[in-house]
């Protein structure tokens, strides 16, 4: 919900799944794309946005950071 | 018939330095000592490409001392522990004295590496740095890093450095009381791989997760700090500790005020001030002087709270190069801040009440000026730390990058004629047992909500205000949650990682409140509200632990002085530039 992959620009390049401090995504053998799966445990650094070749990842803050 | 190692681990793996955490520090240390023409494996728990405290970027480069020399920190340093100002904790300066005379040298194997030590018009763009302490003299450096560590992933894959990503060490190898290597584990695969090495440098970073960040939530999204939290576990610490090294200051904590507003700007960029301090006013509009743990709890009884901080005394162009400092430390919170109608002129920062933050620069691995980790003062073989995690003055930005420089730098000479590492079968085969033993427990606990648990004990028991009967309730209480951490369950490997983590915090808590037991005085913002005073008989001295006959102890040990030469060194230089 707060980290969302817009799968229709995802190319399923994996630098998400590869890069996350906080191991929060899962890699989906089948359809070949990245899954948002311990978003618990993200921290909201970005790097996944910051990294993303196609800007595929929008990130909003929980309600709980205000 | 006894069993070998090979049939233990999934893989074994031999090397002369295993460097353990792929952040700043652990990088350079990796890159260079490829460089010396050493074989090196750097393992890294998340991925080099965007891990430790500057995972998503970082501002500031606070590396170079002021022409002072060492003679006058060494005034400041004393005169610091005089007025029991938190800065002053360092046990030893001689190690700050290795990076003071290396700055430049630092500075310049940077570059090498390809990292932008410079500004846009080529030169080094120097700022002083206003934080509240001894390092206030410091000059540091305005950097462009938000991609610090793609750069630093680069030249490490480049020096042919073997790269383990996504593994983390579950226990030190020990073998006569030297380290031989490491125990560790895949976090994406369970795979269980051992590691042999000559020498064992432990890079981790800091740990601030005893404590709680902002979030409020009992559940879920339990990170909101300011540094990356898998490099704030203080992975090093217990690693460490239970190899038998001494942790010291384990009392004592950074503290800052808690800072949320709804914009949810984190700090890191108020170093651009250019030493000009910044204000602070009541929701009144009262000026507050000097805002501190003490002023605030006066404030909030009057009715006088919220406060915050203000810069808008400061001229236009400072909050423009405010935006910048944003975007090279914390690029997506700047923009979502954009989005939401953040001003950096106008914004007034919410300060909240002062909390601990966490362990790093001054408490934690006990090292000298050879970066050896140390048992009762004395270094253990094999065994090396440097950056965050380290009680040396090899924090921060700088620290870590020097550090792990000149170690590597001098491994050859350290490591000539060191022989051949003997690894204790029976003690791979025990750490795996440990690290898999998640995987087996049924209706389990998660690891996050027993983290939670021990949150809520330090900041309940031990906090800001600490207090004899507090404490002992505290480790009470902590005994009787450690009954959890066999019911630690792992779904799939990657709860390996908190899993792990928790068990590292659980034990640290413990050295923690012990440390704070001992210390019976109030000294800076370190309070003891049932000793309200300064204990003279502390001055000069720090509290050291470690792990001795399968018991914890505890003692006071002297602050180390300034070796003659360094000293004479540091006078003669002043004279010259005189």
């Amino acid at each position: 919900m707060y980290v969302k992959i817009d799968y229709h620009r995802c190319i399923g390049c994996g630098t998400c799944y590869e890069r996350c401090p906080q191991d929060v995504f899962t890699w989906d053998e089948d359809l070949n794309m990245p899954g948002v799966t311990y978003i618990e445990e993200c921290w909201f650094c970005g790097c996944c946005w910051m990294d993303c070749p196609k800007r595929a990842i929008d990130i909003t803050y929980p309600a709980s950071f205000f | 018939m006894a069993q070998r190692i090979e049939q233990v681990a999934e893989q074994v793996i031999e090397t002369d330095v295993l460097i353990i955490g792929g952040g700043i520090g652990g990088c350079c240390a990796a890159a260079k000592a490829r460089e010396k023409g050493l074989d090196v494996i750097l393992i890294e728990k998340a991925n080099i490409d965007r891990s430790g405290s500057a995972a998503q970027g970082i501002d500031h480069y606070e590396g170079f001392f002021t022409r002072d020399g060492m003679t006058t920190l060494q005034n400041v340093h004393n005169e610091d522990w005089r007025l029991g100002r938190y800065g002053a904790r360092y046990p030893n300066l001689n190690v700050k004295y290795r990076l003071y005379k290396n700055q430049f040298w630092v500075f310049e194997e940077l570059e090498k590496l390809g990292v932008p030590m410079r500004w846009d018009d080529g030169e080094p763009y120097w700022i002083p740095f206003s934080f509240v302490g001894w390092e206030r003299k410091k000059t540091g450096l305005r950097v462009h890093w938000t991609n610090i560590k793609p750069i630093l992933a680069k030249a490490v894959r480049k020096s042919g450095a073997r790269v383990l990503n996504r593994t983390m060490a579950v226990d030190l190898l020990t073998n006569n009381g030297r380290v031989v290597g490491a125990s560790t584990i895949n976090v994406r695969t369970g795979e269980f791989i051992a590691i042999k090495a000559k020498a064992t440098l432990i890079a981790t970073g800091k740990m601030m997760r005893l404590y709680n960040p902002e979030t409020p939530l009992p559940w879920k999204y339990k990170f909101r700090y300011h540094f990356c939290p898998a490099s704030s576990a203080g992975d090093g610490y217990a690693l460490v500790y239970r190899a038998g090294a001494d942790l010291v200051n384990m009392d004592i904590t950074g503290w800052t005020f808690r800072h949320r507003d709804d914009l949810t700007i984190s700090y890191g960029s108020f170093s651009l001030n250019d030493g000009v301090p910044m204000k602070c006013y009541t929701w009144d509009g009262c000026e507050v002087i000097n805002p501190n743990a003490t002023r605030y709890r006066q404030l909030e009884e009057q009715g006088k709270t919220p406060i915050y901080f203000s810069f808008d005394h400061f001229t236009d162009d400072f909050h423009k190069r405010l935006e910048v400092g944003f975007a090279d430390e914390r690029l997506l919170s700047f923009k979502i801040a954009q989005d939401r109608g953040f001003n950096p002129k106008t914004h007034r920062y919410e300060l909240q009440d002062m909390r601990p933050t966490g362990f790093y620069r001054v408490s934690g691995i006990y090292i000298d000026d050879e970066f050896r980790v140390l048992r009762k003062s004395v270094p253990i073989e094999g065994l090396y730390a440097f950056g965050d995690g380290t009680a040396g003055g090899t924090g921060g930005v700088a620290g870590a990058a020097s550090g792990g420089l000149l170690l590597a730098d001098s491994l050859p000479v350290l490591l000539k004629d060191i022989p051949e590492a003997i690894v204790d079968t029976a003690q791979v085969k025990n750490h795996k047992k440990i690290a898999l033993a998640p995987f087996s427990v049924k209706d389990g606990v998660e690891p996050l909500e027993l983290e939670s648990a021990l949150r809520h004990l330090c900041e309940r028991y031990v906090g800001i205000l600490k207090s004899e009967g507090k404490l002992r309730e505290g480790l009470r209480r902590l005994n009787s949650l450690k009954g959890w951490i066999p019911k630690l369950s792992a779904k799939t490997p990657h709860y390996l990682i908190g899993c792990m983590e928790c068990r590292c915090l659980m034990e640290m808590a413990e050295v923690h409140i012990q440390a704070c037991l001992e210390r019976k005085e109030t000294r800076g913002n370190y309070i003891r509200v049932d000793y309200p005073e300064i204990d003279r008989s502390m001055d000069g001295k720090f509290i050291c632990q470690r792990i001795e006959d399968g018991r914890p102890v505890l003692e006071m040990k002297e602050h180390v002085p300034l070796k003659p030469e360094y000293l004479a060194d540091a006078q003669e230089e002043e004279t010259t530039k005189r």
